[in-house]
């Protein structure tokens, strides 16, 4: 390599790996803007050798974590046992309840109708890495190409939102959380319906963007996604709103959001194959104390 | 050609392993291996061009398993290589706490970077206090771990040479410009 140095000015060298960088960032960025950023063969590949090598790099790690969480949960695992069953009870009562209502009102049939006509058909996936830079929020997942999966897909747990397809390679796929910081949601608050827009802090919290005049956000509303813009189905939940700031004079407001997904547990993610309509009522049944809304899109 | 394919071997395998450490520390706790190891051929690889390669390669690889634009953070890979290569020309950098100390500024400098194009090409944000804090612990992590990646390199680029002088001498002394 030496003899290279002086056979090629490194001055040259250095102005031409940084053009083919630049040029491959605006390439890259007009990929993901159009969701058609998945990767070729020959350089999907690395994703594709590193989802099993992560998989298998991770099981030791993950047998002490285990062994260790096992071990304190023993500890208390009879305290929780108590609490859990009267927990249990009291949601068994109040479930009856919830359901003896909605059938009194007709909606039960009616989600059992917007379920036949929009369920999203939904890939499971494990995670097998997170991203190794602390400036970005992104997860590899174990499932590509071969199994449905293209940029652009939303990304989903059983508790809400987990973030988007952006690349993705034949046997393995990237996912940006919400968490990122180039991440933003169009989002609603479900009971007061103020609109405003989620953005990734890059930490493990959201802000919740909105118009502070005429807008009603209060702590512990839940934010939802309002489905403008087409990446997100409507109804998705995103989480609750923790705290909110001070306008001031200022037009626009900020808001904490506590995501609804616990990003440092997340394990197995659903990817959505294609989008539907609405969401909305399948989370707003988790909801618990506030009734579901109603229906936004069509019911038959 | 062994000792480059071993560079790369490393310098990939270390996103790689990253991906599942961050799993169970959170990342600003962890150090950038990757990053690591483009500063220690910045120090150790005897040619600049062959260094230059190899650290555009590994941050696209980096982009390739992060959530960057591809060559965001191959462009900063060049940065850091670049940088390195130039103060250890004109620094002590032998030993482990000046490099820890260099490696805590050039840390800064690559957030300050990643931020700086998130602004031109992505819809992220600039520098805030929430980068800032990350930046805190994560270069105080990846100061603690930069003397023994340095190390490695450096055995990697003597012990496994192919031509004889594969290994660049740091300086032991700054420059001192005569009058």
């Amino acid at each position: 390599m030496a003899e290279s140095d002086r056979r090629l000015p490194v001055s040259l060298l250095v102005a031409g790996l940084i053009a083919v960088a630049v040029v491959s960032m605006v390439v890259d960025r007009r990929g993901v803007i159009e969701r058609g950023r998945e990767f070729p063969t020959w350089l999907g590949s690395l994703l594709d050798v590193a989802a099993p090598v992560q998989d298998a790099v991770a099981l030791p790690f993950e047998a002490v974590r285990d062994a260790w969480s096992g071990y304190i949960s023993l500890l208390q695992v009879k305290l929780r046992n108590d609490a859990l069953e009267r927990e249990v009870s009291r949601l068994s009562e109040e479930n009856l309840q919830l359901r003896e209502a909605l059938v009194a009102s007709g909606r039960l049939q009616r989600i059992a109708d917007m379920r036949k006509h929009y369920e999203v058909p939904m890939l499971p996936a494990e995670l097998v890495g997170v991203d190794a830079s602390p400036w970005f929020r992104s997860v590899l997942v174990d499932r590509g190409r071969d199994r449905g999966v293209l940029s652009g897909m939303p990304v989903i747990s059983e508790k809400g939102l987990v973030g988007l397809i952006t690349a993705t390679a034949r046997h393995s796929a990237k996912a940006m959380l919400v968490l990122d910081r180039q991440t933003s949601v169009d989002g609603v608050i479900q009971r007061s319906r103020s609109r405003g827009t989620v953005r990734g802090r890059g930490s493990d919290e959201l802000e919740f963007e909105f118009v502070a005049r005429n807008s009603d956000v209060q702590v512990n509303d839940l934010v939802i996604t309002s489905g403008l813009g087409g990446v997100y189905p409507k109804g998705l939940f995103i989480g609750t709103i923790s705290e909110v700031s001070d306008p001031g004079t200022q037009l626009l407001q900020r808001a904490t959001v506590r995501p609804a997904v616990d990003f440092g547990r997340l394990e197995q993610v659903f990817v959505m194959l294609r989008r539907g309509p609405t969401m909305e009522l399948l989370y707003s049944t988790q909801v618990g104390d506030e009734p579901p809304s109603e229906p936004a899109g069509p019911a038959s | 050609m062994k000792r480059t394919s071993l560079i790369l071997l490393i310098g990939i395998a270390a996103p790689v392993f990253q991906g599942v450490l961050n799993t169970f520390v959170p990342a600003r706790f962890a150090p950038d291996l990757g990053f690591l190891v483009v500063i220690a051929l910045g120090l150790h690889w005897r040619s600049t061009a062959g260094g230059l390669v190899l650290a555009a390669t590994l941050g696209f690889a980096a982009d390739l398993l992060s959530g960057s634009l591809l060559g965001q953070q191959a462009l900063l890979r060049l940065l850091a290589f670049g940088v390195a290569r130039v103060a250890s020309g004109h620094l002590n950098l032998r030993g482990a706490v000046p490099q820890s100390f260099f490696v805590l500024g050039l840390t800064a400098i690559n957030a300050l970077g990643v931020a700086t194009l998130n602004v031109f090409f992505t819809a992220g944000g600039g520098f805030d206090l929430v980068m800032l804090r990350d930046l805190l612990s994560h270069a105080v992590v990846n100061a603690l771990f930069a003397a023994p990646v340095s190390r490695l390199v450096e055995t990697v680029a003597t012990s496994f040479g192919d031509d004889e002088g594969a290994r660049r001498a740091l300086r032991l002394t700054p420059r001192v410009r005569s009058t």
